[in-house]
C-alpha cells in the first residue's frame, strides 16, 4: 500500500508468468518439515501492522500470523515487505505466505490465490465533523486525501462521473498529517485511521461519512499450493467460529467483524 | 497506534542507519572498482571495447536504481537463482555506482589537457606509466569533488534498497512513522542523521582538495 505500486504491479505479472513455469514440491510439506512459516507482513500500515513501543511487531495482522504459527506448532518469521512487493514475495519463495490487509481483488487472484477471507476492511470517505457530507455529490469540489497506490486510490479514481479532487500521499501517516494539520478535510481510507485524526488533533474530529466499499482481506498463496489453501480455510473456519479471529480485529479495529463471516 | 519517540525507537534507526552505512561502503567499495575498469575501458584504444562499456553506461543509466534493484531480487529469484536481500541490493548499487562513477571518471581523466599526455609520450614512458605516473595523479584531484557528490547521493539512494525487504534507515524511519502518526519528529530526526554522515564526507573532501599536495592544473596554451 505504498508508492511504486503501478510499477511493482506490472513487474509482478511479468514475474509470474515467468514463476509459473517449473514445477515445485508441495509447499505445505516445505513449511511443516523447516517448522517455519515465513510470513510477508507489512510493519508500516497501522493498525494492522505497526511497532509498539518497544519496538516488537504488533497489530491485527501480526496476532493473526503469531495464532497461526501457534497452532499450527511452528516458528514464525516476518518477512519484511512494503505493500507493493507481497505479491512478489510469495511469488518468487522470499515467502510463504501474505498476511497483509491483503484485499481480494479479480487482478490479484489472477497470480495469486487466495484463502478464505479472515477479516474485512471497510472503506469510506472521513471529513470533518463540522463539514455537511451525505453522499457522493456533497463532496464534488472538495479535495480529498488517499494514501498512493490503495484500493481506496483506485477506487475513486475511477469514479470519473462523481468529479473527485484527489490529494494523494505516500502513506497513512501523512496523509493523516495532512488531515490534522488542515491541509484536507476529506480522506479515503479505513475508518479505523479516520478515527485517529480526532486523536492527534482533538480540534479537527474526523467521522466516516461516505462508505466506499467492503473489502475482504484473506490470506495470500502462490498458485498451485492446493493443500495449503485448504488447510488455511480450515484454520480460518474454525478460528471465525471460535471467535479469535474477531477477537484480535476488536482489538485493533475497535469495531466487530461483519456477521455474515462469523457464521 | 499512537505513543511518543522513545529510546527504542531510536535504536531501531540506529540499526537502519547502520544497514544505510553497510549498504553504501558496499557501493563505493564494488562500485569503484568497477567504474575505474569502465572509465579505462571507456578511453580504450579498441573501438570494440569502447562501445560495449558506452552500451552499458547507457543502460544503466537509462534505468532507474530501483527498477535495477526489483528486477535483480525478484527477476532472478523467478528465472531460478535464489538471491538474498544484502547480495540483490549490494550487486545493484555496484552496478549503478560503475555506470555513473566510470562516467564520472571517465571525464575526469579526459579532462587532465592534451599537453600532459603528449609531454608523457614525449619522454618515452610507457602506457602504464604515462597512466600512472602523469594522468591518474591530476584525475584524481578533478575527480575528488564529483566523486564525493555521487558519493553522497549514493547514500541517500540506499533507501531504495527497503523494496527488497532491506529495513535501513529511510524505512525504518517509515515504520516508526507509522506506530506514531509523528511525521515532522520522526521524519527530522532521519534527517539530521542523514546529515551527520554525509556532512563528514563532504568535509573530507574539502580537506583531500586542500591538501593532496598535487600541482593545481594550469590552462597551457599550446
Amino acid at each position: 500500500m505504498t508508492k511504486h505500486m503501478l510499477f511493482a504491479t506490472a513487474i509482478a505479472v511479468g514475474v509470474a508468468t515467468m514463476a509459473t513455469t517449473g514445477a515445485r514440491a508441495d509447499l505445505l510439506d516445505d513449511i511443516m518439515a523447516a517448522k517455519k512459516i515465513r510470513i510477508a507482513t507489512d510493519l508500516a500500515i497501522p493498525p494492522s501492522g505497526m511497532m509498539d513501543g518497544s519496538m516488537k511487531p504488533t497489530g491485527s495482522d501480526v496476532e493473526t500470523a503469531q495464532l497461526l504459527a501457534k497452532d499450527w506448532g511452528l516458528e514464525l518469521e516476518f518477512i519484511q515487505t512494503t505493500g507493493a512487493t507481497r505479491i512478489p514475495n510469495v511469488q518468487t519463495n522470499k515467502a510463504d505466505i501474505i498476511i497483509s490487509t491483503l484485499s481480494v481483488t479479480p487482478e490479484r487472484a489472477k497470480v495469486i490465490d487466495f484463502s478464505k477471507p479472515y477479516a474485512a476492511l471497510q472503506s469510506v470517505v472521513g471529513c470533518l465533523k463540522a463539514v455537511q457530507v451525505k453522499d457522493w455529490p456533497d463532496l464534488k469540489g472538495k479535495t480529498i486525501a488517499v494514501s498512493r497506490g490503495t484500493t481506496q486510490d483506485t477506487a475513486l479514481t475511477n469514479m470519473k462521473d462523481r468529479e473527485l479532487t484527489l490529494a494523494r500521499f505516500d502513506d497513512d501517516a501523512t496523509m493523516v498529517t495532512a488531515a490534522v494539520s488542515g491541509q484536507a478535510d476529506c480522506m479515503a481510507t479505513s475508518a479505523t485511521i479516520v478515527n485517529q485524526v480526532g486523536v492527534k488533533n482533538p480540534a479537527r474530529p474526523f467521522e466516516p461519512k461516505v462508505l466506499i466499499t467492503t473489502f475482504d482481506l484473506a490470506i495470500g498463496i502462490r498458485k498451485g499450493e492446493p493443500r495449503l489453501v485448504e488447510k488455511l480455510n480450515e484454520w480460518v473456519s474454525a478460528n471465525l467460529k471460535n471467535g479469535k479471529l474477531n477477537e484480535i480485529y476488536k482489538k485493533f479495529h475497535g469495531s466487530e467483524l461483519p456477521a455474515a463471516m462469523l457464521q | 497506534m499512537g505513543g511518543s519517540l522513545n529510546a527504542n525507537h531510536l535504536l531501531f534507526l540506529g540499526h537502519g542507519a547502520l544497514w544505510t552505512i553497510g549498504l553504501s561502503l558496499i557501493a563505493f567499495a564494488g562500485g569503484g572498482i568497477a567504474a575505474f575498469i569502465i572509465a579505462l575501458c571507456r578511453i580504450s584504444p579498441n573501438r570494440a571495447v569502447r562501445i560495449v562499456t558506452a552500451g552499458y553506461v547507457q543502460l544503466i543509466q537509462g534505468t532507474p536504481l530501483l527498477v535495477i534493484m526489483f528486477l535483480s531480487y525478484f527477476g532472478l529469484s523467478a528465472i531460478g537463482f535464489s538471491i538474498s536481500p544484502l547480495a540483490a541490493a549490494g550487486a545493484s548499487l555496484t552496478v549503478y555506482v560503475s555506470a555513473y562513477l566510470g562516467e564520472i571518471w571517465r571525464g575526469c581523466i579526459q579532462a587532465v589537457p592534451k599537453p600532459q599526455w603528449e609531454a608523457a609520450e614525449g619522454l618515452a614512458l610507457t602506457k602504464a606509466e604515462r597512466m600512472t605516473k602523469v594522468i591518474l595523479p591530476q584525475a584524481i584531484r578533478i575527480a575528488t569533488p564529483p566523486t564525493v557528490g555521487f558519493m553522497v547521493q549514493i547514500i541517500k539512494n540506499t533507501s531504495l534498497a527497503s523494496v527488497v525487504g532491506f529495513v535501513e534507515l529511510a524505512r525504518a524511519g517509515q515504520i516508526i512513522n507509522n506506530s506514531l502518526f509523528e511525521p515532522f519528529l520522526t521524519y527530522s530526526v532521519i534527517a539530521v542523521i542523514y546529515f551527520a554522515l554525509c556532512y563528514p564526507i563532504s568535509r573530507l573532501s574539502r580537506r583531500l582538495e586542500r591538501r593532496s599536495g598535487l600541482p593545481r592544473i594550469k590552462p597551457v596554451t599550446a
